[in-house]
């Protein structure tokens, strides 16, 4: 059953006290165990760290991370903005900024920068954030046409199937098995939009928020109406706070047209990495901690409030007005995919390219020469090294995708000080609820330090991260194993 | 309705728990509360796929296989785990599986991050919190609250290697709506909890 969920109240009472605390759990309905429970378990509600903090994603353990950690009060996790160079966040209470090119700029006007790289160009080429303006560029047709009844729900479902949109968040799932499976359930039934993207090298969700909010919500109120969702949430990223303040912004401009079909709320992610599998973050919404659930039922069943949920990430969303306006058809031969590149390439950035692209001309549209890199990581901290640049960027492939970050290595950076990051970064983000993740990730942390190369360690760290109950510990050691398979290639 | 279990047909009824008609060790399953799925050691291969026999029901026509080579693996490399991290010194069963599974800790070599550097915590006058033994399957929690008190003296404490149950507030039990029911101890399987009274 729907209740005030826990979490906004206590956003709302920050910085906590224990009187705070009860007073929420009262609010909130639940024991005031519980409510410790959540307190104890996102960094927000149990004090941010203050200071200087080095951003720690892959690029910055490219660069010399023990010297550049010297002039910082400690570490944060990664925020999507992988693709320039190792940066830093500035918390003074319960203030944040992050350092951009000298400048101090508060979290809630802090925007990626436009940097779409030339592709297939579905996108548009220029940040879209005024309704009049999505407007003059075709925007909202087919929004209006559901509305007018010129669209029904279910040629919107065979629209995003015959386009054969594979979920754009990793996990690659049939889009419309899962809107037919919601739209099939029982009422009432809800849409959560997943943005709360933490993958490391990862950043075209942030870009879409940022860019184009119009688009997002679109293809969101779409599939609302495609399913029969009657109440939508859109879980952002808790740093994203321009994203959040600009979606918040165009989700009042689509209301005071008339436009807004379905209740439509933005709720402040939990701020884990965790928060953005699916079940896990479902359980956030709820008000508690974000740990996954066992699956099966599934959430298309019992998802939020245990009522027939859609999860659905924001690209995947964002490409239902672009199939609708396309044509599914020609939608499917184009295939377009956001490829968020960064590293050792002279233009970082975002990039529209059809699936199917070999890595190695994707890497070049960046700005790279495949032959000066030492490897890419593909597909994020749950992805692998690779140095196969003929490898076609397909879903069905041999290498996982993932959300489609792609961070490139020159030859001499040391991979085993990225993968340290990579294993530190899942020793942190487990949320600790099955046996095998936060144990295997504690001991894979130990094993990369010294370089253990023992194959049989390795492949039992494996076998039993594999038995993890989300992807989380499934997919920690793929980096690992793939570094020395890399390794032995070379 | 019949299944396999490796390679044997079997029969069961509708609605059977694949652990109760397989035999795959278990730590974090107890009929009388919630929680499952946690420890994964009772994990067995369905169809391809591994699922906990704790949670999976059994299904007409399954191919059930409980003791395949990456099976053993895995509870091997989880129990080797276990006795690296925690004081299993209270857990005879567990020490008994590992030693079933040929489990040598040592090979992981030593991890700094530990639970074995926890003081017993005592608040009061019945029993021991002792997390230095704690493996965090939740029993307690889940006993204590949704699953048979519904007291709610028990909540959980951090992320990671070292989440934990603790207290409301963390606070002594006394101060917490605690009745000293003594069902977090019937429940705790590795001694973690356990009557002072036992304590010489």
């Amino acid at each position: 059953m729907e209740k005030p969920s826990l979490l906004p109240l206590l956003d709302a009472r920050l910085p906590l006290d224990e009187e705070k605390v009860a007073e929420a759990a009262r609010l909130a309905g639940i024991p005031l165990a519980q409510a410790w429970g959540v307190v104890r378990y996102y960094p927000r509600y149990r004090g941010l760290p203050q200071g200087r903090l080095l951003v720690d994603d892959p690029v910055a353990r490219a660069r010399g991370f023990p010297r550049l950690l010297e002039k910082a009060d400690g570490t944060h996790p990664p925020l999507g903005l992988e693709a320039l160079s190792p940066i830093h966040v500035r918390v003074e209470g319960e203030k944040r900024f992050v350092e951009w090119e000298g400048r101090l700029v508060p979290f809630r006007e802090f925007r990626l920068p436009f940097a779409l790289g030339h592709g297939n160009r579905l996108l548009p080429s220029e940040p879209i954030q005024e309704l009049a303006q999505y407007e003059a560029l075709g925007g909202l047709v087919f929004l209006r046409r559901a509305l007018e009844n010129l669209l029904a729900p279910g040629a919107i479902l065979e629209a995003v199937e015959e386009a054969g949109l594979l979920g754009r968040g990793g996990a690659a799932f049939p889009a419309h098995i899962k809107m037919r499976a919601v739209a099939r359930g029982e009422a009432p039934r809800y849409l959560v939009v997943n943005a709360d993207e933490s993958e490391p090298g990862n950043f075209k969700d942030r870009f879409l928020l940022e860019h184009h909010p119009f688009l997002v919500l679109e293809g969101t109120l779409l599939a609302a109406l495609a399913t029969g969702a009657t109440r939508v949430f859109l879980y952002v990223r808790d740093e994203f706070e321009a994203a959040i303040l600009g979606l918040e912004k165009a989700i009042q401009q689509l209301e005071e047209a008339r436009l807004l079909p379905v209740p439509t709320e933005v709720f402040r992610s939990g701020g884990l990495y965790i928060c953005g599998e699916e079940t896990a973050l479902l359980e956030s919404l709820e008000g508690k901690r974000a740990e996954p659930r066992l699956k099966p039922p599934f959430p298309v069943e019992k998802g939020l409030w245990g009522r027939p949920t859609l999860v659905q990430n924001v690209e995947t969303l964002a490409n239902l007005p672009l199939i609708l306006k396309e044509g599914p058809g020609s939608w499917r031969q184009k295939e377009p995919k956001l490829f968020s590149i960064s590293g050792d390439v002279a233009h970082p950035g975002l990039y529209e390219l059809p699936l199917g692209t070999p890595l190695g001309e994707a890497v070049e549209r960046a700005g790279g020469d495949p032959k000066g890199l030492k490897a890419v990581l593909l597909g994020g901290a749950a992805g692998v090294f690779t140095r196969d640049f003929a490898l076609p960027l397909r879903y069905k492939g041999r290498i996982p995708l993932g959300a489609g970050a792609i961070v490139a290595f020159a030859k001499e950076v040391d991979l085993w000080e990225v993968l340290l990051g990579l294993a530190e970064f899942f020793r942190e983000e487990s949320c600790g609820k099955c046996f095998p993740c936060p144990l295997g990730t504690a001991v894979q942390v130990e094993m990369v330090r010294r370089r253990e190369r023992d194959r049989d360690l390795v492949g039992h760290l494996g076998q039993a991260l594999k038995g993890s109950l989300c992807g989380l510990g499934q997919s920690a050691y793929w980096a690992y194993q793939s570094l020395l398979e890399v390794e032995d290639a070379a | 309705m019949r299944l396999r279990v490796n390679g044997q047909e079997v029969e069961a009824q509708e609605g059977t728990l694949l652990l109760e008609i397989t035999d795959p060790p278990h730590l974090c399953y107890h009929p009388h509360t919630e929680t499952r799925g946690i420890c994964r050691l009772c994990l067995v291969e369905v169809d391809g796929r591994l699922l906990p026999a704790c949670t999976t029901q059994a299904q007409e026509g399954m191919e059930v296989r409980t003791d395949t080579q990456e099976l053993q693996t895995l509870r091997r490399t989880l129990l080797e785990w276990l006795a690296l991290t925690t004081d299993l010194g209270q857990a005879p069963s567990l020490l008994a599986l590992l030693k079933a599974h040929h489990g040598q800790p040592q090979r992981w070599g030593k991890l700094p991050l530990n639970r074995r550097e926890r003081e017993p915590i005592r608040d009061n006058p019945f029993f021991l919190r002792d997390y230095a033994k704690c493996v965090n399957c939740r029993l307690c929690v889940d006993a204590c609250g949704d699953g048979i008190m519904g007291v709610y003296a028990l909540a959980l404490e951090g992320r990671g290697l070292m989440a934990h149950p603790t207290t409301p507030l963390d606070r002594p039990l006394p101060e917490t709506p605690c009745v000293f029911c003594g069902n977090c101890l019937q429940v705790c399987p590795t001694g973690a909890l356990r009557p002072l009274s036992a304590e010489v």
